[in-house]
């Protein structure tokens, strides 16, 4: 009898055992399955692209940064557009509008590839199952790095410029008495200063912030942590895209002035409406100063912003970036050799 | 002399591939034939899988702490501490659970196995089991093999979930990672293409460690040190084989990836 | 000569057995018969073959050549199937005792009915079989010890009660006494005496125990160079001038 006991109780612990184990084998395949929406209620929709970068069967589908989904499959439907199958839970499904985009990113600075669905406008309907979206071009790490890149040059160059026409302003007595001779041309002139000045204050703002950015992305610790962190991302983002409209205004503006300067040069009587006006000349004057304070902080900022990107340059994450930037300059030298 | 001893040791190993592929085909031939042995597999299961517990939850959390500690710094200079879970969870299924576990196992049971069967071998139990009309090999050799084939993926199971334990721990206490965080990055990073493979091969190291234990204690020579040998050498020899069992696992498990 | 007739009371024949491993020929044309009833003591020098002699004839070595007839079946013509059934008439008490270490003295006793059902049929309650055969040895107390916890003298009883269970008509026994004390051998020798009186079978004793030999033997064979060198009683191998015999009896 105590034999009997012995192996009914060996058995009972071998079930347990056994038991235990599947348990936790099924619990697994059930959580990776969850998070590949496998199970669940799913509904399907598609997404098209130019380029997928990569994506892979399996990578994960975000809406609002929140997992809603994995992407099921791949096709090419002809030669410039891929349609991606996605799974998507159905209480997700009821948020996303028809208008939404779809937009490929990356999990981090070199993770996995992930689609983020980002919202459509209110006004349009919801999306249905089977539904198609559209796509946006994804803005990777690179491409931010090479518009701050070629901003930071155009700056550079702008603020060279500038400053050549405001010594000239300030310097050329001549220039300035032309320039006096036409009424208009003074109301011309006033409001493009106060344009500029404003545009030069934005400018220095956004280059202080640029530079905190940038000091903080040289800070090797938190560089990969920061990337990540999609809000910073994204602050970049606005930050570059801020820089170059600003730019733009910037360039704007210089032919404003060019303009402007032309139009003195050439000379029409504003000498008089002008020297009525003692405030504006005082105006312009003070304008004048301050512009030229700004523009040497520009210029400071962009020598540093370079000098920035030249440590970046070093840093070990993005040595290969830039040493595949600089190879491919080697490459087009060459072929332009031969 | 010099190429006469290769010649004569790659002989000697060939006979020995030889034999333990007989070996296996007659476990084959013999395991769908009738009458099976289900309580003594039942036994060695509880022998194997119970009894390997302790060790093999041991040594699993040791692998997770130490593991997790040792790659802390390094991600941390990286400033990609939040990846851990990910690196942990993958590595630990894919390959550190299944082979430390067998590894385990081939120097527990393995030579377990070896010893027992050589002394039973040894002590005439086996021919006395002839004659008693049970065939030994059924008896012995196939509920053994059948018993690690199924018990070494529960216990590698077992080992994967407490060394993801012991990892979470270290998060826990260095990283302030909570327990649900930690789990949800494992698993989100965890793929049908980690576990399916790595549980396919937990089979076929289970099943090496009972053939080849096996094999060196059923064929056991005489005398003691016999004995001995048969429980050294199913060790060494298992654990060669579940290397290369490994290799090709990878390779194969590749290849159905790439398809 | 008696030696190549195949008497129709034999329960074992052998002729002409042959076995070698390697270069090392161990048996070199022995002949046997058992007869219905009796004692055979096989006597013969350590390593001149006796276990492998024995072995050939229950099937677990194969010999090299030669016939074995048991119960007037040629063990060479039966399959694994009838094979295992004649061996159920058959106990084999072997040299070191050979119990099976995991298992308790009663998983001992039981373990050859689980095949051997076509004897006794469906055994629902082995209990009074494994009693029965204990007693039989004078160890029903030793139930539920396990191996490693028996003497040697335990051992080989339990291994004989073993042996018993199945109620075999032939009793192979390889060194009974070897290795116990005298006291403990006399025990066994009369153990084996009352089993055959009380079972009625015929056995072959293997054995160096010359007093064993005197007490239990009808019949004795003394087994010299891988043949059987001398045959007779007790009584006459003494008388016997060979120097060959006569070292066994000094
Ligand atoms: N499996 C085997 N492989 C090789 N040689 C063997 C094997 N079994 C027995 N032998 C050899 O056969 C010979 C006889 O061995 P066996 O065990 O029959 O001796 P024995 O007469 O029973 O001696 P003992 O009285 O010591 O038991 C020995 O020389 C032994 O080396
Ligand atoms: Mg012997």
């Amino acid at each position: 009898m105590k034999a009997l006991d012995k192996t009914t109780a060996q058995k009972i612990k071998l079930a347990i055992f056994v038991i235990a184990g599947l348990s936790l084998f099924i619990l697994g395949v059930y959580l990776i399955g969850n998070q590949q929406s496998m199970f669940g209620s799913n509904a399907r929709i598609f997404a098209t692209f130019n380029n997928i970068n990569g994506l892979k069967i399996g990578n994960n589908v975000r809406y609002g940064g929140l997992n809603v989904g994995t992407v099921k499959g791949i096709r090419m439907v002809n030669d410039s557009t891929i349609v991606v199958d996605l799974t998507i839970k159905k209480d997700a499904l009821g948020y996303i509008r028809k208008n939404a985009k779809a937009a490929l990113g990356t999990d981090g600075l070199v993770g996995n590839m992930i689609i983020n669905i980002v919202p459509g406008s209110e006004e349009i309907g919801l999306l249905n199952a089977e539904d198609t979206i559209h796509s946006y071009r994804r803005i990777t790490t690179e491409d931010m790095l090479s518009t701050l890149n070629v901003t930071n040059e155009n700056a550079a160059m702008l603020t060279a410029d500038l400053l050549k026409i405001t010594r000239a302003i300030n310097s050329g007595e001549g220039t300035i008495s032309y320039l006096l001779k036409d009424s208009t041309m003074a109301l011309n002139l006033e409001q493009s200063i106060r344009y500029f000045r404003q545009t030069a204050a934005s400018t220095s703002k956004m280059i202080s912030h640029m530079d905190d950015l940038i000091v903080s992305l040289n800070n090797k610790n938190n560089v990969i942590g920061l990337l990540r962190d999609s809000v910073t991302a994204n602050q970049l983002k606005s930050v570059v895209s801020n820089l170059e409209t600003t730019g733009n205004d910037m360039n704007k503006l210089v032919a404003n002035l060019n303009a402007t300067v032309t139009r003195a040069k050439e000379g029409d009587g504003a000498i008089n409406y002008l020297s009525n006006d003692k405030s504006l000349v005082k105006k312009i004057d003070t304008s004048v100063n301050s512009l030229d304070a700004t523009l040497h902080n520009l210029n400071e900022a962009s020598i540093k912003l370079n000098e920035n990107l030249e440590a970046l340059k070093h840093n070990i994450l993005f040595r290969g970036y830039f040493k595949k930037l600089e190879k491919e300059k080697e490459k087009q030298l060459e072929k332009e050799i031969k | 002399m010099g190429t006469q001893k290769t010649i004569n040791s790659l002989q000697v190993f060939l006979t020995e591939v030889g034999d333990i592929s007989y070996f296996a085909g007659r476990f084959f031939t013999d395991v769908f034939k009738r009458p099976f042995e289900f309580k003594e597999f039942l036994r060695q299961c509880y022998n194997m899988g119970n009894r390997s517990l302790l060790l093999v939850g041991v040594t699993g959390f040791i692998i997770g702490l130490v593991f997790t500690l040792q790659s802390r710094p390094t991600l941390q200079e990286f400033g990609a501490v939040a990846w851990m879970p990910s690196m942990v969870g993958i590595s630990i299924i894919r390959e550190i659970g299944p082979i430390i576990t067998a590894l385990i196992c081939a120097g527990r049971i393995g030579s377990g196995i070896g010893a027992e069967l050589g002394s039973m071998r040894v002590t005439e139990q086996i021919d006395a089991m002839e004659v008693s009309g049970t065939n030994p090999f059924k008896y012995l050799v196939i509920t053994r093999i059948l018993a690690t084939t199924f018990m070494l993926p529960i216990l590698v199971i077992i080992g994967d979930a407490i060394a993801l334990y012991g990892s979470y721990l270290v998060e826990n206490i260095k990283g302030d990672v909570s327990f649900q965080l930690y789990f949800s990055e494992v698993f989100s990073s965890l793929e049908f293409g980690d576990v399916i493979p790595s549980t396919i091969k937990s089979f076929f190291f289970g099943f090496a460690i009972g053939l080849v234990g096996c094999y060196k204690g059923y064929n056991c020579d005489k005398g003691t040190e016999g004995v001995g040998l048969a429980a050294n050498s199913a060790v060494v020899y298992t654990s060669l084989l579940l290397f290369v069992i490994d290799f090709v696992a990878v390779l194969v498990a590749d290849l159905f990836y790439e398809l | 000569m008696k030696k190549n007739t195949i008497n129709s009371n034999a329960v074992i024949t052998i002729r002409d057995l042959k076995k070698s491993y390697g270069d090392n020929y161990v048996l070199n044309g022995f002949n046997l018969d058992l007869y219905e009833g009796e004692n055979l003591v096989i006597m013969g020098k350590s390593g001149s073959g006796k276990s492998v002699m024995i072995k050939c004839l229950i099937g677990l070595e194969e010999h090299d050549s030669g016939t074995v007839i048991i119960m007037g079946k040629n063990i060479d013509d039966l399959d694994h199937d009838e094979l295992d059934e004649l061996r159920t008439e058959i106990g084999f008490l072997f040299q070191g005792s050979a119990l099976y270490d995991s298992m308790s003295v009663r998983e001992n006793l039981e373990f050859p009915l689980r095949r051997h059902t076509k004897k006794f049929g469906e055994i629902n309650d082995a209990s009074p079989l494994v009693m029965e055969a204990l007693e039989s040895v004078g160890l029903a107390r030793a139930v539920d010890l396990m191996p490693s916890e028996l003497s040697g003298g335990m051992k080989r009883r339990i291994a004989l009660a073993r042996t018993l269970i199945l109620k075999p008509q032939i009793i192979l026994y390889d060194e009974p006494t070897t290795g116990l004390d005298p006291i403990t051998s006399k025990e066994i020798v009369l153990l084996m005496k009352s089993v055959q009186e009380k079972y009625k079978t015929s056995s072959i004793i293997i054995t160096h125990d010359v007093d064993c030999a005197r007490a239990i033997s009808n019949r004795m064979i003394l087994l010299v160079d891988g043949i059987n060198y001398a045959e007779g009683t007790y009584e006459e191998l003494v008388e016997m001038e060979d120097p060959k015999i006569k070292a066994f009896f000094k």
